[in-house]
Parts: structure tokens; sequence; C-alpha cells
């Protein structure tokens, strides 16, 4: 009986020590806070940096910051019923992309919650063709496509894996008016899919990633999995940054190859079009500015300590801290950019 | 979905999410009706001389495993909501939830019985709370 | 030796407790291998890339295993892929003979992970090269091959397909995937439900709340008495004896390669592994009709199968880089973090992670088979706990599951309710349960395949003309269909 009552008291106590998330003041966060992001993966880029950051974070903040990999249509709801600052997000540019392309589910994200800090870059995402396949670059798909022939893109619809598309067909209209028409879809899911349909020759183009894909393309020529990369959609600078190694067996110079203005793929004839995959934080619309200019801070402090960087890095992400009301300016005028490349390929 | 000759068919992207739900609706429907040819009559029949539900049955059983369940549910993120992301929303709910439905399966209920049911709904509650929220710190309500 | 010197006690320590702690999670319904995994993973930042893997394909095997327990025990699949085990393992248990059936279980679940395992390090990078020739075209002939299963599983033939299509049906409910190829758009879903129904009924959720909870009301119905259903149990039976694999021996191998194989193809999903090689143990049993009321084969096949699952959903991810399954996929975050790339270099640039991965797997195999052997005796007596005791943790357990399976939505927790009543029903106007939720996991699937294969192609004829699997799949399946109408005639000849 006695040990019974005692295990009671016990188990009473224990629950009330842990059940005391008192605030001290308004400026500090919760101590235990659950950070959702918009992907359903846990081996993702998405889980991958929110968890680097995640834990950089509750260690300089003392909390504890919970990842919880529950998609960004579960993500986004949970934010907007949370204002105390329990629940954060990190996501990426398909937040606002797929509000762009009409995708079901996403709203505006700059009217609806507080956009940034940026944290983190994976600049990865690429374009390949078969080995073998008679197009050995971009220049080579232009002229496909202006030449008639159509040139059948393996993509996943709306989002950051159709905006690099979106931009070749841009500029197929650019370079020749009409051509456009030639460049189009397949519409298809997982990287896996993207892969086999080029394997299948159903495909002649596919969305890929250098992380993924990289080894493809070290493949002999005769082997029918054989890849080769021809647009990696980041920026110069951004791939600058990467590890002098690069990924796999390509190095960073060899990488570069594939970026503007290497190969141009144009955004209006004289500018050429890119496209960094930037990981970001959302929060609530009401949450406490000094709560979100704590976490702003605290992330300015780490990044001032150089050592997250680092472990970003090995993992072929490329650190971009830009504080919150940055970070949204600047994503907004991303976002407004891109609007113009949908916009213009939307009118055939 | 078009059908430009027996065997060619053209997909819109934009509509392709209705095609498989409309094949799977008819097959459906077709399915029901051969199911009415063949055995109307036996169900016919079944419904019109069987007991009505829920006679014969154990209400106060059956309806409260509903009705517990149903609060508990509701009450979970109600009390989670308190004590955000510390999983003690489960936790606070799970033990008068266990310890109610323990009590109302029970046919005897001795002291001994109910502080059996009480033990557990204190124990195991407990260690679930405990190993997952804190060990592995996986999200509990 | 390099590899020897990775091979440290700390690698099997690390192995052991994976398979362990995988167990358990496996074996609690609603949990998986994949959330194991999951929780684990980042404790292997600090373990270094063999030690981590160690822990990780430990958990991996554990996890697949642990979900015999309460399909076997309490008629819930720990995990989907236990789904098939449930049909024979618990009638098993009703008979008296959990332990029996347990150790049926994990001794084919040896056999299964052993053959996977040899396949995938003698054969992995031809049973990629092999693996790509599935096409959308193909994959969906294999997912249409495991839904004639629903026929084989039927009662009533016309009743159980009825309930198999419903299952296609409401598993369609929600946004056509766009992660996996759709366009996104919500269909079946009434406006006052979108909120909620956007990405439709969770698996698991679907899947404990028909066999956890639809039981429990059924029980509750009948006012919960002692000494019936579970607790009639009587323990004893019929005692494990090796010689219940004799003439079992196709049927392993069988189901073992059926197993690893669809492990193999991206996409098709686990279950239609076990699924798969029951229906095929079934189809070519001399006494088909002992199926469902208990016969050990069905466990054999189901069992190994799954764990068949292990070595062959390694092979796309480590020749192809490209997971073979949800766990998997969550593999490959273990090896970037380390800096390691998987691909189709992997193997050749790897040799010393690669055969320290072999080693991982087949200890965590040998140290499940042998943890359970020693756990089962306990395990068994589950059933002799009260049913006011037992009841209300398994429903406490169901939802954590469901919370926890998409890493907190309360919606999850309500889908369990849902389907528990629906299950519930199901039982009274005898809607059958097993071909439903076989269409309920194999209807995305299907959808996806169909779908694509047509608008690639363009054309209907294209099922039967794309290659000489395309064609050999037909035969199955027109083999399979064939059968099980034979069967059912059979059935109905003897009742008349």
């Amino acid at each position: 009986m006695t040990g019974l009552f005692k295990s009671i008291a016990a188990a009473a106590g224990f629950a009330a020590m842990v059940a005391t998330p008192v605030l001290a003041s308004a400026a500090d966060l919760p101590s235990n806070v659950r950070l959702v992001i918009g992907s359903k993966s846990t081996g993702g880029d998405t889980y991958q940096n929110s968890a680097i950051v995640a834990e950089a974070l509750a260690k300089k903040l003392d909390i504890n910051v919970k990842v919880d990999a529950v998609g960004a249509g579960e993500a986004f709801k949970a934010l907007q019923r949370d204002s105390r600052g329990t629940t954060i997000m990190i996501f990426h540019d398909q937040s606002y992309l797929a509000n762009l392309y009409g995708v079901r589910g996403y709203d505006d994200i700059f009217e609806n919650y507080v956009v940034g800090p940026t944290v983190a870059i994976n600049p990865g995402n690429a374009y390949l063709v078969a080995k073998n396949s008679p197009m050995q670059s971009m220049e080579d798909v232009f002229a496909a496509a202006a030449a008639g022939q159509r040139v059948r893109v393996a993509i996943q619809a709306g989002g950051v894996s159709e905006i690099g598309f979106s931009a070749m067909k841009n500029a197929a209209k650019v370079m020749h008016p009409g051509s456009e028409a030639n460049i189009v879809p397949v519409n298809t899911g997982s990287q896996a899919d993207k892969n086999q349909l080029m394997f299948d020759g159903q495909a002649d183009v596919i969305n890929g990633s250098v992380q993924a894909n990289e080894q493809f393309t070290q493949l002999a020529n005769d082997d029918q999995k054989a890849m080769r990369f021809i647009w990696l959609t980041a920026r110069e600078e951004t791939i600058e940054q990467a590890n002098p190694e690069g990924m796999g067996d390509t190095t960073r110079d060899e990488l570069l190859a594939f970026t503007t203005p290497n190969v141009s793929v144009t955004f209006d004839g004289s500018k050429d079009f890119t496209f960094d995959k930037e990981f970001f934080f959302l929060f609530n619309k009401d949450m406490d500015a000094e709560q979100i200019a704590t976490i702003d801070n605290a992330l300015k402090e780490i990044y001032a300590e150089g050592e997250i960087q680092k472990t970003q890095k090995a993992s072929f992400f490329i650190p971009n801290y830009k504080p919150q009301a940055e970070a949204a300016a600047y994503l907004k005028a991303k976002r407004d950019q891109y609007r113009q490349v949908i916009d213009a390929i939307a009118t055939n | 979905m078009s059908f430009d000759s027996p065997f060619h068919v053209t997909i819109d992207f934009n509509t392709s999410h209705m095609i498989f739900p409309t094949i799977i609706a008819v097959i459906l429907g077709i399915l029901f009706v051969s199911i009415l040819i063949t055995r109307g009559s036996t169900i016919l029949a079944t419904v019109s001389n069987g007991n009505w539900w829920p006679a014969g049955i154990d209400h106060k059983r059956f309806f409260g495993t509903i009705a517990l369940t149903v609060i508990y549910f509701m009450a979970m993120p109600a009390v989670g909501d308190i004590f955000p992301n510390t999983g003690l929303g489960f936790y606070l709910c799970s033990i008068p939830y266990l310890f109610a439905l323990s009590t109302l399966y029970l046919h005897e209920r001795s002291r001994r019985t109910l502080m059996i049911a009480g033990a557990n709904a204190l124990i195991a509650p407990s260690l679930v709370w405990y190993i997952l929220s804190e060990l592995f710190n996986i999200s509990l309500p | 030796m390099e590899l020897l010197s990775i091979l440290t006690p700390m690698f099997f320590a690390l192995v052991a407790a994976g398979t362990v702690i995988g167990i358990i999670f496996g074996a609690i319904p609603g949990m998986t291998a994949t959330m194991a995994v999951a929780v684990c993973l980042p404790l292997t930042y600090s373990l270094g890339l063999e030690n981590g893997l160690a822990l990780l394909l430990g958990l991996y095997v554990g996890g697949i295993s642990g979900g015999l327990v309460p399909a076997i025990l309490l008629n819930i699949p720990g995990t989907p892929s236990s789904i098939t085990t449930t049909l024979d393992g618990y009638p098993m248990t009703q008979n008296g003979e959990g332990e029996r059936a347990l150790k049926i279980g994990i001794t084919s679940s040896l056999v299964g992970g052993l053959i996977s395992l040899a396949a995938l390090y003698l054969f992995a990078p031809a049973l990629a090269d092999f693996a790509i020739k599935f096409s959308y075209i193909e994959k969906f002939l294999i997912i249409f091959f495991a839904l004639t299963v629903m026929a084989a599983l039927s009662n009533s033939l016309l009743v159980g397909i009825f309930s198999g299509f419903l299952g296609i049906f409401i598993s369609l409910i929600g946004a056509y995937d766009i992660s996996r190829g759709g366009n996104g758009e919500l269909r079946l879903v009434p406006e006052f439900l979108e909120y909620y129904l956007e990405s439709g009924f969770s698996l698991l959720p679907v899947l404990i709340g028909l066999f956890g909870l639809a039981t429990i009301l059924i029980e509750a119905e009948e006012g919960m008495k002692e000494g019936k259903g579970l607790s009639g149990v009587k323990i004893g039976g019929k005692p494990f004896k090796i010689s219940v694999f004799k003439g079992q021996i196709v049927n392993l191998i069988r189901s073992s390669s059926i197993g690893t194989f669809v492990g193999i193809l991206p996409g098709v999903g686990g279950s239609a592994a076990s699924i798969l090689a029951y229906s095929q143990e079934k189809n070519f049993s001399k006494t088909p009709e002992k199926f469902g009321k208990g016969a050990p084969a069905g466990v054999i096949a189901s069992e190994s199968a799954n764990n068949g699952l292990t070595g062959g959903a390694l092979v796309p991810l480590l020749s192809l880089g490209i997971p073979g399954d949800s766990t998997t996929a969550i593999l490959i975050g273990a090896f970037t973090l380390q800096g390691i790339q998987v691909g189709p270099l992997f193997i050749g640039n790897n040799p010393v992670t690669w055969d320290a991965m072999i080693i991982a797997m087949l200890a965590a195999n040998i140290i499940m088979f042998l943890v359970m052997v020693f756990a089962i005796r306990h395990l068994a007596k589950v059933v002799t706990v009260p049913k006011n005791i037992l009841f209300p943790i398994i429903l406490m357990m169901c939802v954590v599951g469901a919370y926890t399976i998409n890493y907190g939505v309360m919606f999850d927790v309500w889908t369990l309710l849902i389907f528990g009543l629906f299950g519930y029903l199901a039982h009274k106007i005898r809607l059958e349960i097993a071909p439903f939720i076989i269409g309920f996991i194999l209807g995305p699937s299907a959808e996806i395949y169909f779908v694509k294969s047509l608008e690639s192609f363009g054309t209907f004829s294209i099922f039967f003309t794309k290659s000489w699997i395309a064609v050999l799949l037909w035969i199955l399946i027109a083999l399979s269909i064939a059968f099980s109408i034979s069967v059912a005639r059979k059935k109905k000849r003897m009742t008349d």
C-alpha cells in the first residue's frame, strides 16, 4: 500500500516538475518548442537542415526544440493555430512557388505569416539528360525545341521541381517565340520515378539534384543508367561557396561549368534565370515580435560563431543567414521575379 | 480522359485526379447491384425479421467505450494545449481514461480489482509517456 | 584488415540494442520500424558511419520482425506488412497455439531475412538493373496481381470483391498526391471535411482502427466476458516442432524471394510483398480451405516475405541511391549526415562500409531470432491478462501509434475512431475486412501507376505489349483469378 502511494506521489511530483512552462518574460521562448517542417520525410534535405538549425538553437537558447516532419499542409495548420511561439516552422521556396502555381492548400505566405530569417541553401537543384542522348547541353535542348522537336521534361508539378522547367519554357519563348510549346512536362513524383522515366525513354530531360544524381553521371557511357548534368539552377556565387571537393567525384569547379554564365537559361534576353532552394523560418502572424527577435538574434550569434557553417557545408548546404526583415524582403522580391516567369508562359 | 479510338486515350493532367475514382465507382456500382440481385432476398429477410440493433447488446459497455473514447480524444489536445509540447495532454488524460475503462469492463468491482485497475491506470501511461516523450523525444498530444 | 577494426564489441552491442528496441517498436500497434529508425537517427551523429548503421540496421530488422507479435496474439498488425500474418496467426492463437505460431513466425522471419540478405550481398547491382526494367506499367500489373488476392481471401466472392473495391475507393479520398506525381486536386471529399481530409486517411490509423478498436467494440458489445474470445484461449496447445517446416521449403524460398523482389521495386510498398506471398502460397496449396483458420503455411509465407523485404529494399538504396521503402528513405539521411553518397557507385567506392552493413544485417537477424525465442514464452502470456486491464492499454497504445505515425496529427487519432466504428459496422453487415484493407493499402499505388501509364503511352494496349515481363504478369494474374473462382465454386458446391 505505502509503496503504491509513494509511487503515486512520486509520479505526481514528477509530473509537476516537468509541467512548469512558466514564461519568465515575453521575449523568452517557451521551454518546449515544436519545429514543424513542410516535408513528410525524415531523410530529406528539409529535415536534415532543420535538425541542424534546431540543435544549434536549442543549445543557444537552452530550450527543447523538437523537429516534426508533418508535411506542408499539417505544418501550416499547426502554425496557424498557435501564436504563442510554441510552434514554429521551417520550409523552403516551395511555400510560395506552390501558391504561384495555384496548388490547392497554399496561401500567400507573405500575407499570412511572418517570413524569415533564412538559414541555408540547398544548391543541388539540377537538370539532367541521358548520357547517350542526342541533346548534350541546354543549348541542344533549346535548339531541338526551336527545330520543332518535342522535349519531354520529367518534373514534380507545382513547386521547386517545376520552376526550372518554367524557366526553360520562358527562355525558349524569349529566344525563339513559339518554341516553348515544344518543351512539355511529364508530371511525376519522386526522384526514383523521374530516373525511371529516363531509363524507359519516356523523358528526355529530368529534374534531379547533385546529391542524388551525381553518381549516375560517373557511370560508363554504355550503362543504361548513365546521365549527364546540363544545368544547375543555383547562382554561380552559391556554388562558389561550396567546399572545393564538391560532391562525389565532381569537384566544385566542374559543378560551376553547369551554372550561369557557363550554361545560360535566359530570364529576359539579358539576364540569366537562377534558382536557389533556400530554407527559412515561418512564424504565426500574431506571434510576439520579441520572441521572433529572440530567435533571430540567437541565429545571428550562432552564425557569428561559425560552427554551424561547417556542419551545413559538410552536408552540402550553403549557409545563408539573413536577418528576419531582410530575408522577408528578399524572398518577396524573389517571389515576384518568379511570378513574372510563370505569368509569361501561362499565356499559351 | 478522352478516347481517340477504342484503345487510345488522351489524359489531361489537370483533370486526371478523377479518372481512377470514376472507374472504381462504376465497378463498385456494378458489384453492388449484383449483390442486390443475387442476395437481395436474403438481405431483405434478415432486415425484416431480425432484432433491430442495438437490441440484445451490452449497452453500458458498448456505448460507454465509445463515449469515454470520444471524451478522451477531445480532452487530450485541450489539456495538451495548456502544457504545449510536453506530451502531458496524453499523460494526464490517459490515467482517468484507463481507470474508467478498466472499471467499466469489470464484472465484480471488489477492492482488489479496483486497486489493480487503478495501479494499471497509473503505471501504464507513466511508462509510455516517460519512454516515448522523455527518452525518445516523440511528440505526444 | 580495415573491416576487422570496425567490428568491435561496440558494433555488435549497437546491433543488439537496435534489434531489441526495433522489436519493441514493431510490437506496439501503430509504431513502426520507420519510426524507430527516425527517432534514433539523431543518435547516430556521434556514432560514426559504421556504428551508426549498425544501430539503424538493427532497428530496421527488429522493427519489421516485431510486427508479428500483436498480429498473432491480438489480431492487430503491428506494421502494415504483418496484415497477412493475422489471417492465420490469430486463429492459431485462438486454438491455443499462440506460442507455436510465434515460433513459426520468427523462424520464417529469420529465413526470409537471411535469403534476402544473400540476394543483396551477391546480386545487388544485377538486381537493381533488373528492377529498372519495371516501369509504371509493370508496377501497375504487380499491384493488380496483388489485388487478385482479394478474391482468394473472400468468404463470399462477390461481397469480398465489393469490400476490396470499397477499400480502394476510400483510399482515394483526399488530394491526388503531388509527391507521387498527381495534380494535388481533391476528390471524394465533402466540403466541410476539406480541412481534415487534404491528405486522406492515413494507413496506420485505419489499420489499427479496423483491427484494434473494432475488435474491442465487438467484445464490449458482448459484455467483455472473460473466458470468451481473446481470454478464452488455452495456453499450451500443440508445441512447436521444427518438423512443421517439412514440406514448406518451397514456400519459404518462394515467399522470401517474393519479399526480396517486391522490396527491390521502389514505390510498390512492403505490404504488397506479404500479400503476394500469402496468396501464392494459398494458390499453390493442396489444402487452400485451411487458410484463414490457422494454417502454419500462411504464417510462414507472410513472415518470410516481410522479412525478405529488408534485404530487398536495400538493393535500390545501395545500388541506385533510391530507397525501396519508407524506412530505407531515412537511412539515406544517415549516409548524407556522414558525408557518404549513395548511388550506383556506392558499393564499389565503400567496400568496407558495405561489408560492415552486411555483417550488421546478419547479426541483427540472428539476434532478432535469439531474443524472440527467449521472449516468446513470456509474450504469449499476454492473452492471460484480464480484458479489463489489457484492452484499455491496447486502446491507449493505438492512440499513441496513430498520433505519432505522422509526427503528431490529431486527425489521425480521430481516424482511428472512425475506422473502429466502420470496422464494427462492417462486421455487422458482413462486409469483409481483409479484402477491404488490401484494397485500401494498394489503391493509391494502383491509381498512380494506372493513370501514369496511360498518360505516358496514351493507349490501353500498352499494358499487354510493353514487355515480356508484362505478358508474364498477365499470365500470373489470369491464373490467380481462375484459381480463386474455382475454389469459390468448389466451396459453393460443398455448402449447397
